[in-house]
């Protein structure tokens, strides 16, 4: 009996490709596409009185075909709704700007697809992101950013643990997006030119804010006043999940010059406004922190670089635990729009060392 | 080595089928509808076909209208229905029916029928009673399956066959699931239109048949050509019709022999697991249900992850109905039937068949046994779920 590794499966052409290469390596390959998002109200499928019609799992299943494997199609609907998108509403409505994909890793892919992979005897879970593992010789495996730097998404993983990273496969961790491309044709898959997504996948037309409107009880919503740094009231809003750290357009005020967002403040609901200056800040402070790296704070501050958003590039702190799972980071230079509810990952070099979500911003 | 426990979704071509068909590909094709020598072979091999497929269900052979499956036959048979019958416009029914027959009655109600849907009780057996009841003269047609095709529940239809021929309503028997699993015989039933499914038999799929009592009283969905008494227009599938007609005879021959092994088989598979598995339980009766069919609820799993582990060790059943996607969906017979979502779905099907040996069935409890431990340790049900299920 060859390895058996299930594939979390999306119909794009990445994980079409990591599967391929997977069985074309001759390991017991078994394929998985998800349902995570609810159907939108009024969509085709709903219409119809069917549950679904995902051109995207029609996608992944004739890449099954191609390359001879079981493909399985898994619900996974309640899961996602309790486990992402109700951590999704709640972070917004508690002025909080949230990152989905992260929280769908880290409860989705590799917790609950791992309990269904051991369920059906596989022995690791592949996915299709770029990003590396690496194993070192005191056995301690380390994740690390993917060869293609403007593809890398070892942002999204940092929850990942020692055991985690054991059973896990990233098979595109070496290649370029254009040579996944290309063996995508060499391997005559049918979506090897297929678009990339781009949006949250359960806010289809990318409106945050409608969405937690739909999804949250009225009274949960949170009006309140638009203000400057000394307290000035400068105009009203609808509800704090409108707002993130560093926008600037939709505040409803006409100023001389351009003012965003510095600070929600969800005991007040005050949404307090600044020039790009003031926007800049010291360091923050994380909470649900993961090391990697068990040991890296072992004896005390050290020196990283750290990403505040997944398209922002990685800034030289120093990290210092309090606790085994809340870290303060202090940038060597301030850092502009540290924006609570997002991942903080701490980078040593290419390595992934840890990461944790975005508690406050330290002021100075 | 696969082990196919999923016969209610379809048989597997039995040799029998497969050596007819051989012989019928190495003689001349034909139209049944011309007038030359090829026609009249091909039309004597029809009418061969049509006549074993209506020994099946002891009716007169002119009376089997061939289709292309039950799904056909069932939208045939209700949409023919209807539309014969435009003064009446109450369709009487139950909660449990296939997919073929639920769609087209809510395609109706939305054209203004009233469709009556009994519940059924926690076995899955509709009251008679709650059927005639429901009868009135302004009822065009009451339908129900005789065998249900998730549980296997056998439903007692002869009252209501009296009750639907006193208020001049038609009555379809859907008998997809039942044919070749139980005697039939329309007389006795006293129905008026009857499913069949080749595929459910051993023929392959794409070849069905409806019983028409009466022509008269239904009207054709295809129209553009003479065939089948007028009521199906179209070249016949004769190869279809011949693999259904040679599925038929072997039923036929074999019937007693046959039914009492797969009953013997069927309680030696549920003995086996019930012995090893805490908390199964059997979904529909004990008694009074096709034999090959075993519904059940196995505790503190998910039905979709046991299906899906099963099927990678080589045991295929199934479990309610695939949607588009390909994903599955708990049944709505056992939601119907009382039981809660948690348990539906903890719940497969296991249905057995003419080629399910006595060695398939030790293999399969052993295997089933093994895997429904490892998926109950590696991913529980959710717990107040888990609970549930077990009750």
């Amino acid at each position: 009996m060859s390895v058996r590794i299930l594939v979390a499966m999306s119909g794009g052409v990445d994980s079409s490709v990591a599967a391929a290469l997977l069985r074309e390596r001759g390991y017991d390959v078994v394929g998985v596409a998800m349902r995570l998002a609810p159907e939108a109200p009024g969509s085709i499928a709903r219409r119809r009185a069917t549950c679904c019609s995902h051109d995207d799992f029609e996608d992944a299943r004739r890449v099954a075909e191609r390359m001879n494997f079981p493909f399985y199609v898994v619900d996974l609907r309640e899961d996602f709704a309790v486990r992402v998108i109700r951590n999704f509403v709640n972070e917004y409505l508690d002025g909080r700007t949230p990152n989905p994909c992260v929280m769908c890793n880290r409860e989705i892919k590799f917790d609950r697809l791992w309990s269904r992979a051991r369920a059906l005897g596989a022995d690791f879970v592949a996915t299709g992101h770029y990003a590396r593992i690496e194993r070192g010789a005191d056995g301690r495996y380390r994740l690390m950013r993917a060869a293609d730097s403007t593809k890398d998404q070892s942002y999204f993983l940092f929850t990942l643990g020692q055991a985690e990273l054991s059973r896990t496969l990233f098979p595109l961790g070496a290649m370029t997006k254009a040579e996944v491309r290309a063996r995508a044709r060499e391997l005559g898959l049918a979506n090897a030119d297929k678009p990339e997504s781009q949006e949250i996948c359960f806010v289809a037309d990318g409106d945050y804010a409608r969405f937690v409107e739909r999804a949250a009880a009225r009274e949960r919503i949170r009006p309140g006043r638009v203000v400057d740094p000394q307290g000035k009231v400068l105009a009203k809003h609808a509800g704090m999940h409108r707002f993130t750290i560093g926008q600037r357009r939709g505040l409803g005020i006409a100023a001389g010059e351009p003012l965003y967002v510095r600070e929600i403040r969800p005991e007040s609901g005050d949404v307090v406004v600044a020039s790009r200056e003031a926007l800049r800040c010291a360091g923050l402070v994380a909470n649900r922190v993961n090391l990697v790296d068990p040991e890296l704070c072992r004896d005390g501050a050290v020196e990283v670089e750290a990403k505040i958003r997944y398209r922002h590039p990685a800034l030289p702190a120093v990290l210092s635990m309090d606790g085994a799972e809340r870290a303060e980071l202090r940038f060597r230079s301030p850092a502009p729009a540290v924006t609570p509810g997002q991942a903080c990952v701490f980078y040593r070099g290419d390595e992934v060392v840890g990461g944790g979500f975005i508690e406050r911003a330290i002021e100075g | 080595m696969t082990i196919y426990l999923d016969h209610n979704a379809g048989a597997p071509v039995r040799p029998q089928v497969r050596a007819a068909i051989e012989r019928f590909l190495d003689d001349e094709g034909g139209n049944p509808s011309s007038v030359h020598r090829a026609g009249q072979r091909a039309r004597r091999a029809l009418e061969r076909a049509r006549a074993s497929v209506a020994r099946l269900i002891r009716a007169e052979p002119r009376r089997i209208v061939f289709t292309s499956g039950g799904t056909e036959s069932n939208n045939l048979a209700i949409f023919g229905a209807a539309k014969a019958h435009r003064a009446r416009r109450r369709i009487v029914s139950s909660a449990i029916e296939h997919s073929s027959v639920l769609a087209p009655l809510s395609e109706l109600e939305s054209s203004g029928f009233e469709i009556v849907r009994v519940m059924p009780g926690r076995d899955g057996r509709i009251a008679p009673g709650r059927i005639v009841e429901a009868i009135d003269r302004n009822t065009a047609l009451v339908t129900l399956a005789m065998a249900n095709a998730e549980v296997g529940t056998l439903q007692e239809l002869a009252p209501v066959g009296t009750a639907a021929r006193e208020a001049g309503a038609l009555f379809h028997v859907d008998a997809a699931q039942a044919a070749g699993r139980v005697r039939i015989a329309v007389d006795e039933l006293g129905c008026d239109l009857m499913t069949l499914s080749g595929h459910k038999l051993g023929a392959p799929a794409g070849i069905g048949a409806l019983y028409v009592r009466e022509p008269a009283r239904l009207a054709p969905l295809t129209v553009g050509g003479a065939q089948e008494g007028g009521l199906r227009a179209g070249t016949q599938n004769l190869l279809g019709a011949v693999a259904f007609g040679a599925a038929a005879e072997t039923v036929e021959r074999e019937f007693e022999r046959e039914t009492a092994r797969l009953a013997a088989l069927a309680e030696r598979l549920l003995a086996r697991l019930t012995d090893a598995i805490p908390g199964l339980r059997l979904n529909g009766p004990r008694a009074g249900r096709i034999a090959n069919t075993l519904n059940l609820a196995f505790p503190g799993v998910l039905g979709e992850s046991l299906l899906i582990a099963l099927d990678l060790e080589g045991v295929q059943v199934s479990m309610g109905s695939a949607c588009a996607a390909g994903a599955v969906e708990p049944s709505h017979v056992l939601l119907a039937m009382g039981l809660s979502a948690a348990e539906a779905r903890s719940s497969l099907r296991l249905s057995l068949g003419w080629n399910t040996t006595d060695e398939d069935v030790e293999r399969a409890s052993e295997i089933i046994v093994r895997v429904w431990r490892r998926v109950a340790e590696s991913e529980p049900a959710p717990r107040s779920e888990a609970a549930e299920a077990v009750r």
